[in-house]
């Protein structure tokens, strides 16, 4: 696409010097801020956009690294305004509160954002973040089309801003352990990984529309999205459930899940060259993703096979028993992982988020001399931090997240598709399907877009 | 022509009368069966019916569209669904003369007999299989303000020459405040648009909340 309607940073300089005071927001991306570089002894200020659900855990973790002097938190942002009181006090004396994220871009003080919102605005934050030198933490799944996943990529890549997406298993001590014990061998090579998944739910009370609750704000909520209007089951959290906005269990867990597979698997930069997927569908309500679900990804070159299947409960592998005591503790997410089969054995992990699970022989095992090591990372937001002082590429970086997402969004468009689709990785698009070509893409609502 | 051959021909027209009437009666029967299956009052089987509904195709959009606005809500939204299903079945590869048809009956819900949320869907719909003959009824709901912003977003996606051009035109005709919407699509889709710039960066909601 091409770029237009954008200046240069000589042009704007020159441009402002008859216009900054009476067109401010005529501002084009990119060429206000470029990130900054900060020292190893330097605090990273932070602000948050989205500071419910998983935006108030990255807020409370946020600062407990103020006090430990890492970072300062400038800004929290909500447009739920109940949940920006709530984030405002949780936070405390000093920092500003917004309602509208386009304020906090503008903040040249502000080196870095936490974006926890609706999967729907990841993209468009993210893209919008990296336009004015922010760094970004973003949640997963990074994107929700092809073409977002694309913009992504390029807006980090030319803007130099390091990128973490929230797919924080790639970080956990068992992934770390679960990766090394693969690598070197232990079942064997691996032709097959079969990510196993409890079923998406149904809403089996569904509500009519009606007006949204005063202190939301719809119009913004909706963001990039079609007007509709306002439903209960839409939001907080339950967006998950749509496949425009949330996409199921598949693009949730299935960004942490497949997220561990692609990084163990090495295959970080590849892609499937077929996706079919089959699933049923929810029976009442406005929720549309699939409630039970098979994917199977084909890859080639190296060959191996990619499954994802929601399942009914009683088909899930069952759970390894562990003591509380052992560091990691039990499982207290057996409903969701993968097993990965080998030509000499299999291996079997749970979670793969925030909480992830190796099995004892790959906890137990210890690297022999000359085995290979892998990447150990030093917890997911110090590996962001590692970025965005070093330049070094983050664990969960924007190319790799973007390939996960793909994913996910692949399964669930051959699902609604109802066919088979092939995928053309180099050139990041379906091959020979025109419909499902024009839909890797959504058109955006103005003005929220990418 | 001999009588040997007149025959020929007039048992293969009959045949074919034949085989045209039984087409249409069994697309009438899978029309029926599928508006049933619709309506009826178990969740089972009206989503068993909505899934099946692509092959049933073009003669079921406009009926499945009247049901769209049922006054139960899980029959309404049911149809929705049977349509959509319709649309991504006859969207497939090499299907081409099925998807034809089926936007022309698409189309023929952008009236004005047809309540706002039915043709709202119907732009997205047409989006995603719209062509040529999509282009100028969607361009016309441009002048609607209750439907512009998704038909510019229609236009947006229909990979054609035409639907930039139809955009362009419709820039050019637009009010001021639906100009920017219409050069965001325009410059989504490669083109230089003078004046009216990216407004993505521009903040416009203040909070009333105030810092501690």
């Amino acid at each position: 696409m091409k770029k237009t309607n954008q200046l240069n940073r000589r042009e704007f300089l020159a441009a402002a010097g008859t216009a900054a005071v009476s067109m401010p927001y005529i501002i084009p991306s990119g060429v206000l801020a470029a990130p900054r570089r900060i020292g190893a002894n330097e605090k990273i200020t932070m602000a948050h956009i989205g500071v419910g659900g998983m935006g108030g855990y990255h807020l409370n973790d946020m600062i407990q690294r103020r006090q430990q002097g890492q970072v300062n938190i400038a800004a929290v942002c909500d447009i739920d305004k109940n949940r920006l009181i709530n984030a405002l006090k949780t936070a405390g004396p000093g920092v500003e509160p917004y309602h509208d994220y386009r304020y906090i871009l503008q903040q040249k003080d502000i080196d870095a954002v936490v974006i926890s919102t609706p999967d729907h605005w990841h993209a468009v934050q993210m893209v919008h973040a990296a336009e004015c030198g922010k760094h970004v933490y973003v949640e997963k799944p990074a994107c929700c089309t092809i073409e977002e996943g694309k913009a992504m990529v390029a807006a980090a890549k030319e803007n130099n801003v390091s990128v973490q997406v929230g797919s924080q298993g790639r970080s956990q001590p068992e992934a770390y352990l679960a990766h090394r014990y693969l690598v070197n061998g232990n079942i064997g090579h691996i032709s097959r990984v079969d990510c196993f998944h409890y079923p998406s739910p149904e809403d089996n009370n569904p509500v009519p529309d009606s007006d949204p609750p005063a202190e939301l704000d719809w119009d913004m909520w909706l963001g990039p999205l079609r007007w509709r209007s306002y439903n209960q089951r839409y939001c907080h959290g339950v967006f998950r459930w749509l496949l425009e906005s949330g996409g199921g269990q598949i693009r949730d867990r299935g960004a942490h899940v497949m997220s561990c597979a692609m990084w163990w698997m090495g295959a970080d930069g590849t892609g499937p060259v077929t996706v079919e997927a089959t699933g049923t569908a929810p029976k009442k309500g406005l929720w549309d993703s699939a409630v039970l679900m098979d994917v199977t990804y084909t890859f080639k070159n190296p060959d191996w096979v990619l499954t994802w299947r929601q399942m009914p409960n009683d088909q899930l592998p069952k759970a390894e028993e562990r003591t509380g005591n052992e560091p990691g503790g039990k499982i207290s997410r057996p409903g969701y992982g993968a097993i990965y089969r080998g030509d000499k054995g299999e291996f079997i992990h749970w979670g793969g988020d925030g909480g992830t699970w190796a099995e004892k022989k790959a906890r137990q095992w210890e690297l022999p001399a000359g085995g290979k090591d892998v990447y150990k990372s030093p917890g997911h937001k110090e590996d962001w931090f590692k970025g965005i002082r070093t330049g070094a590429k983050t664990i969960m970086n924007i190319e790799a997240a973007v390939g996960v997402a793909n994913l996910c969004v692949l399964g669930n468009l051959s699902y609604v598709l109802g066919r088979k689709l092939e995928w053309d990785q180099a050139n990041q698009t379906i091959v020979g399907d025109p419909q499902a070509q024009r839909i890797m893409g959504r058109p955006q609502r103005h003005p929220y877009h990418l | 022509m001999s009588t040997n051959s007149l025959k020929k021909v007039s048992i293969a027209a009959a045949a074919a009368g034949v085989i045209a009437q039984t087409t249409d009666t069994a697309q009438a029967q899978g029309v029926d069966e599928l508006l049933a299956g619709i309506k009826s009052d178990s969740a089972e089987k009206r989503t068993k019916r909505w899934q099946s509904a692509g092959e049933v195709g073009a003669p079921a959009v406009k009926p499945l569209a009247e049901v769209m606005t049922d006054d139960n809500l899980e029959v309404a939204r049911a149809a929705k669904r049977a349509l959509w299903q319709i649309v991504r079945y006859t969207g497939r590869p090499k299907a081409n003369k099925e998807k034809r048809a089926v936007e022309a009956e698409l189309v023929g819900l952008l009236g004005k007999d047809q309540p706002v949320a039915v043709r709202r869907e119907v732009l997205w719909m047409l989006s995603e299989i719209g062509g040529r003959n999509s282009i100028k009824p969607i361009a016309r709901l441009i002048r609607n303000e209750d439907m512009r912003e998704d038909a510019r977003m229609a236009l947006e996606r229909i990979p054609t020459k035409r639907a930039v051009a139809t955009l362009k035109t419709a820039f050019e005709k637009a009010p001021e405040d639906f100009k920017p919407n219409i050069a965001q699509s325009l410059r989504k889709r490669g083109e230089q648009i003078e004046g009216y710039p990216c407004k993505k960066l521009i903040p416009t909601k203040q909070t009333d909340v105030k810092p501690l």
